[in-house]
C-alpha cells in the first residue's frame, strides 16, 4: 500500500512528519465502526427524545388538568393562572395560583390550589392550598390561611397555619 | 449531493430511435413538469411559513416572543398572536419544505436559488426579534461600556437598571457579566449610544450581514471543494433553524460563523496564517470556534498556522485586556461557567430521564466532557492521518452541542457550515439528524397546547 500524497505546504518536514493531502486509503474497517458507532448514538438519541417528548406532553395533559380543576374549583374563569411544579421532589404535585377576583396577574389576594394524583375526566385531585397576598412571591414566609392537606403538609410553616398578615386586606376570600 | 441528471442516451436505430427520442422527450417532460411544481410549492411554503411567524411574531404577546420595543409595528395589524401551535406547524412545514428544495437543488437554477434565501433572510431581518432575549443582553452589555462606563465582565446588567434596555434582558441573566469574547462586546459599544431602537436594528444589521457574508463564503468554499454551491448555500441559508432562531434572534453565532468561514476559506486557499488568524480572533467573538484551530493544525502542519494564531490571540488579548482588564481575556472562565447551565432541551437532560433521573448531575458534567475529549483526541488523530480537517472540525463542534447541558437552536447550526463544505457526508446527515431531534423535542405544545 502506497504512502498517500503529502502537501508541498511544508517542504522542510521529515515525509514522515509531512502532512498528508488525503487519508491513507484502508480496507473501511475504521470507517465502518465509525459509522455502526454512530448509528447507535442517533438511535439512542432517538429513543431519548422521544421519551423526553411523551413525558412533556403527559406534563402537558396533567398541566392542563390542572388549570381546569382550579377554574372548576374556584368558579372563576381566569387565563392567568400560575403553576408551579415540584423540581425538587421530582413528583407529580403542582400547586396552581390565580387571583380570588379579576386583575393583572398577582394583583389581588391569590388563591393557590395543591394539585396531586392522577387526571381524571379532565380534572385533578385537590387536597388542600393556601392565600398569597397581592404582589407576593409563593414563599413560606407570604402563605396564609392554609387548608386541607397544605396545613398539615407544613405549607405554611411548621405550625400549619400561618396568620394573616395584619396590613393586607382581604379580597373575596 | 442530490443531483437530477438526464437519463443516459440510448443507442437505437431509424424508427426505433425516433420513438425512444419522443419517449424520452414525453418522460423527461412530465418529470421536468413535476419537479417544477415541486419547486414552486417549496417555494411557496417556504415563504409562507416564515412570513406566518415573522408576522404572527410582530402582534407580540406570545410566550414565544420576548418583550421587545415595537420595531416591527407596521407589521402588527396584520397577524394574530403567534401560539405554540400555529409556531410548530409553520416550522414543520417549512422544514419539510425545505427537504423538499433540498432534494431537487440539482434543478434549481443559480439565481432562484441565491435569491430564495436572500428572501428568507430579508423577511426575517424586517420583523420582530424572535424566540430568545439574548440581543437585549448583547445591547445592555455594549450599554453599560459605552454609555454607563461600567465592565460588562464584572457587572451584569442590572448594573444599570434605570437603563430603558433593562426591562427587555432575560430574568436569568441580569446579575451575569457577560459570557461573549472582548472583541465582539467591542465590536457592539458603538450600537449601545445608538439607542435602544437604534441599537437593536444595528443588530439585526450586524446579524444579517454576518449572515450574508458567511453564505458567501460557503458558497465559495463549496464551489473550491467542486461540490454543487447551490446545495451548500441553500442547506445553510434557508436552514429554518439559521432563519427563524439565529437570524430572528440576531445572535453573535452568525458573526461567529462569519469568522469561522473566513478561517476556513484562507485554508482552503492555504494562506494558512490568516486562516489561523481568522479562526483565533473569531474564538474573541465566541470561544467555540477556537476548536477549528488544533484540527486546522494537526492537517497543515505549518508554521503559518502556529504564527498566525499567535499572533491573532496576541492583539486580540490585547484589546481585551486594555478594553476589560483580565477578565475581558479569561476565555475559558466564561466557558466553564456555561458549561455548568442546564437546560431542558439538552441531550443529556434527554438521556438523564429516559433513566429516571430529574436530571443532570456533577458527576454527569464530568463524563460528558470525558466524551468529548475522547471524540476529540480520535478526529485529531484522524486529521494527523489525512482525514479532512474542515469535517473533523466540524465533529468536533456537533460533538460539543450533543454533550452540551445547556442547548439552545443556534448551537446545532454551528457544524452546518462546515458539513456542507466537507468530504465526509455522514457530518452532514448527523448535524441534520441532531437539527432534527431537536425539533421533535418542541413538538410536545402540538399535541397537548397548554392555554
Amino acid at each position: 500500500m502506497s504512502r498517500p500524497a503529502v502537501t508541498d505546504a511544508s517542504p522542510r518536514w521529515p515525509a514522515w512528519l509531512a502532512p498528508l493531502a488525503s487519508e491513507r486509503p484502508g480496507r473501511g474497517d475504521l470507517r465502518r465502526a465509525e459509522t455502526t458507532i454512530l448509528v447507535l448514538i442517533g438511535l439512542f438519541l432517538l429513543v431519548a427524545t422521544i421519551n423526553d417528548t411523551v413525558r412533556k406532553i403527559d406534563t402537558n395533559h396533567r398541566l392542563i388538568a390542572d388549570l381546569h380543576t382550579w377554574r372548576t374549583i374556584t368558579g372563576h374563569d381566569y387565563r392567568n393562572l400560575s403553576v408551579e411544579q415540584d423540581l425538587k421532589g421530582y413528583s407529580t404535585r403542582e400547586i396552581v395560583c390565580g387571583n380570588t377576583r379579576p386583575g393583572p396577574p398577582g394583583e389581588h389576594v391569590q388563591i393557590c390550589l395543591v394539585m396531586t394524583g392522577p387526571v381524571v375526566h379532565g380534572l385533578r385531585s385537590t387536597h388542600g392550598g393556601y392565600y398569597l397576598p397581592p404582589r407576593a412571591q409563593d414563599l413560606p414566609r407570604n402563605r396564609y390561611g392554609c387548608f386541607g392537606a397544605a396545613a398539615s403538609g407544613g405549607f405554611c410553616g411548621p405550625t400549619g397555619v400561618t396568620a394573616k398578615p395584619k396590613s393586607l386586606s382581604y379580597e373575596g376570600e | 449531493m442530490n443531483q437530477i441528471s438526464n437519463p443516459p442516451p440510448l443507442a437505437l436505430e431509424g424508427a426505433a430511435a425516433q420513438g425512444a427520442t419522443v419517449s424520452l422527450a414525453r418522460v423527461t417532460g412530465v418529470r421536468s413538469r413535476r419537479v417544477t411544481g415541486a419547486l414552486v410549492l417549496a417555494t411557496i411554503v417556504l415563504l409562507a411559513a416564515t412570513l406566518e411567524i415573522v408576522i404572527d411574531g410582530a402582534v407580540g404577546h406570545s410566550p414565544l416572543i420576548p418583550k421587545s420595543p415595537q420595531i416591527a409595528g407596521w407589521l402588527s395589524g396584520v397577524g394574530e398572536r403567534l401560539g405554540f401551535r400555529v409556531f410548530l406547524i409553520a416550522l414543520l412545514a417549512d422544514i419539510a419544505a425545505y427537504a423538499l428544495f433540498l432534494s431537487l437543488i440539482g434543478s434549481v437554477p443559480r439565481r432562484l436559488a441565491i435569491v430564495l434565501v436572500a428572501a428568507l433572510n430579508m423577511i426575517v431581518f424586517a420583523g420582530p426579534i424572535l424566540f430568545s432575549t439574548d440581543v437585549f443582553s448583547y445591547i445592555a452589555y455594549a450599554r453599560m461600556g459605552a454609555s454607563h462606563g461600567l465592565n460588562p465582565y464584572l457587572h451584569g446588567p442590572f448594573t444599570i437598571h434605570s437603563d430603558p434596555v433593562y426591562k427587555y434582558v432575560g430574568s436569568d441573566w441580569v446579575r451575569v457579566p457577560t459570557a461573549y469574547g472582548p472583541i465582539y462586546t467591542l465590536i457592539t459599544y458603538p450600537l449601545g449610544l445608538l439607542g435602544l431602537a437604534g441599537a437593536l436594528w444595528g443588530m439585526k444589521l450586524l446579524a444579517l450581514a454576518a449572515s450574508a457574508g458567511t453564505l458567501w463564503l460557503t458558497w465559495r468554499c463549496a464551489a473550491k471543494r467542486a461540490l454543487d454551491p447551490r446545495f451548500a448555500l441553500f442547506a445553510v441559508g434557508a436552514n429554518p433553524l439559521y432563519v427563524t432562531y439565529a437570524l430572528g434572534g440576531a445572535h453573535n453565532d452568525l458573526i461567529m460563523l462569519l469568522f469561522m468561514m473566513v478561517g476556513v476559506t484562507f485554508a482552503l486557499q492555504e494562506r494558512d496564517a490568516s486562516a489561523a488568524s481568522a479562526i483565533i480572533a473569531g474564538a474573541f467573538i465566541k470561544a467555540t470556534v477556537g476548536v477549528l484551530w488544533p484540527f486546522m493544525l494537526a492537517s497543515r502542519r505549518t508554521l503559518g498556522t502556529v504564527g498566525g494564531a499567535l499572533g491573532a490571540a496576541a492583539l486580540c488579548a490585547l484589546a481585551g485586556y486594555l478594553a476589560f482588564g483580565v477578565h475581558g481575556v479569561d476565555l475559558v472562565a466564561a466557558l466553564n461557567r456555561d458549561a455548568a447551565l442546564v437546560s431542558t432541551d439538552s441531550f443529556p437532560t434527554e438521556i438523564a430521564h429516559l433513566f429516571g433521573k430529574p436530571g443532570v448531575f456533577p458527576v454527569d458534567h464530568v463524563m460528558l466532557k470525558a466524551g468529548l475529549v475522547l471524540v476529540a483526541v480520535h478526529m485529531l488523530w484522524r486529521t494527523w492521518r489525512g482525514y479532512d480537517w474542515v469535517a473533523a472540525s466540524g465533529w468536533a463542534l456537533l460533538a460539543i452541542s450533543v454533550t452540551s447541558t445547556w442547548l439552545l437552536a443556534w448551537y446545532i447550526l454551528w457544524p452546518l457550515p462546515l458539513a456542507v463544505v466537507s468530504r465526509d457526508r455522514r457530518l452532514l446527515i448527523a448535524t441534520f439528524a441532531v437539527q432534527a431531534l431537536f425539533v421533535i423535542h418542541q413538538t410536545s405544545p402540538l399535541f397537548a397546547p397548554v392555554s
